[in-house]
């Protein structure tokens, strides 16, 4: 807590006023010093200070400054991959709203073309039924003109019979088979068509 | 009460004043100052014990209370350093400046253990540091500027060479005699105050002044280490500064 020179009093001291001001003669620049208490110590005290130096040089400032560097190295790479995992992020984003946009623009078209390819596809079954309806009623026209005419032909089958019978009972005369189917036959188409 | 002689004694609790005269003994270098030399010595090994610990096992990813305390200290010199003198310049002198602020630092807060002492309380350390920085100074002018840095002392006429040599020598003056006065009355006051109260005060409150002048002293240290520290770098970069 003291400092432990002698002449630390006797730095208050008139004395010591007094030889400041008289000048700079060696004799009283020694008594300056010796008022001041100025000793060795001052070589010593530098000294202390170069191994001190030497040794915060040494041992203290080199891993000072590496982890220094280091953490700043650390944060710069931190702030480097985290900028590029930010632009990688927004390239995956981006892929993925146009990826989405794609898949939505395709479902469209899907469903577009079912829908259209549905149409298509009742029309189809619709032409096609209306088709087979006409065919069957053509084909039932057909069969009904067939009837028709098998009718009529069997109708005209038998009027000749009936007719032959008929006249061979009026006539009551033979005539040969094919003259007798002949006559009947021109005597038909004469009458013309029966309305059947 | 005490006088301030009386309790110097009282506090010798080590035996300083025993050895030579008054605690000033003779060795091969001349007079030294020995409870001076031991406080140093034992404020080296502090710093030493200091920065060693916080040094050891240093991490990037989680710091320890230590070495984050180092790297503020370092950090905030540097930021000053860097303010102040140019990135190229300064960059080397950042170990000088650390080991500056850091063994002011413990030696101003040291004489605050009681019975101790701090190195900078003597003036013997505090003159030899300006010297150091003076003479630090001077180098550095001469190596950046060469042989123009002598012209400085002739501007802007040649009659203030006198005034400049004066003002160059008052640098190292200065930063000595600030340091020393502020940290030399802190510990005087501590010493006076402690001399000032009988133990019947002291149990009364007369405690109260010591603890209130060990808590400013410690802010004093503080302000002591920096301002000499940040005059240095003032200095430094006034000799290495390019005018245009």
């Amino acid at each position: 807590m003291d400092f432990p020179g002698p002449a630390t009093p006797t730095f208050f001291h008139p004395d010591g006023h007094k030889l400041n001001r008289k000048g700079v003669s060696s004799h009283n620049m020694e008594e300056v010093i010796k008022a001041l208490g100025l000793n060795s110590t001052l070589v010593a005290q530098i000294f202390h200070f170069i191994v001190l130096l030497i040794f915060l040089r040494v041992v203290v400032y080199k891993p000072v400054v590496n982890v220094l560097e280091k953490r700043q190295q650390f944060i710069h790479d931190n702030v480097k991959a985290a900028e590029e995992e930010r632009k990688q992020a927004e390239a995956l984003r981006q892929s993925y709203l146009a990826d989405m946009q794609k898949a939505k623009e395709e479902a469209q078209a899907i469903i577009q073309q079912a829908v259209k390819a549905g149409e298509a596809q009742a029309q189809q079954i619709i032409e096609a039924a209306k088709a087979e309806a006409g065919r069957i009623k053509e084909s039932a026209l057909q069969e009904i003109e067939r009837e028709k005419e098998k009718a009529v032909a069997e109708l005209r089958d038998q009027v000749v019979t009936l007719s032959i019978l008929v006249a061979d009972k009026i006539i009551g005369r033979q005539i040969t088979q094919d003259l007798q189917h002949g006559l009947v036959q021109e005597f038909i188409k004469e009458a013309g068509d029966l309305p059947c | 009460m005490r006088g301030l002689e009386e309790v110097h004694k009282e506090l010798d609790l080590w035996g300083f004043l025993n050895y030579g005269h008054h605690g000033v003994v003779h060795t091969p270098i001349g007079e030294v100052n020995l409870k001076t030399i031991v406080m140093t010595w034992i404020v080296m090994i502090l710093i030493g014990i200091f920065t060693v610990a916080a040094t050891r096992n240093m991490r990037v990813d989680r710091p320890g209370k230590l070495q984050l305390m180092v790297e503020e200290i370092f950090l905030f010199l540097r930021g000053l350093v860097y303010e102040n003198i140019d990135y190229r310049k300064g960059a080397g002198l950042m170990c000088l400046i650390f080991s500056l602020f850091i063994f002011l630092l413990f030696s101003n807060l040291w004489g605050l253990v009681p019975t101790m002492m701090s190195p900078t309380a003597d003036i013997n350390t505090t003159l030899g540091m300006a010297l150091t920085v003076f003479i630090l100074v001077q180098v550095l002018g001469l190596r950046y500027k060469g042989g123009k840095y002598f012209k400085h002392y002739v501007e802007p006429v040649p009659l203030f060479l006198p005034l400049t040599i004066v003002e160059e020598l008052s640098k190292p003056i200065t930063l000595s005699f600030r340091l020393y006065g502020n940290i030399y009355a802190g510990e005087v006051l501590i010493a006076v105050l402690l001399g000032l109260f009988g133990l019947t005060v002291d149990l009364l409150g007369g405690f109260i002044p010591s603890v209130i002048w060990l808590a400013f002293s410690i802010f004093v240290g503080f302000i002591q280490a920096f301002i000499f520290t940040m005059l240095t770098i003032a200095y430094i970069s006034q000799v290495t500064a390019e005018h245009h």
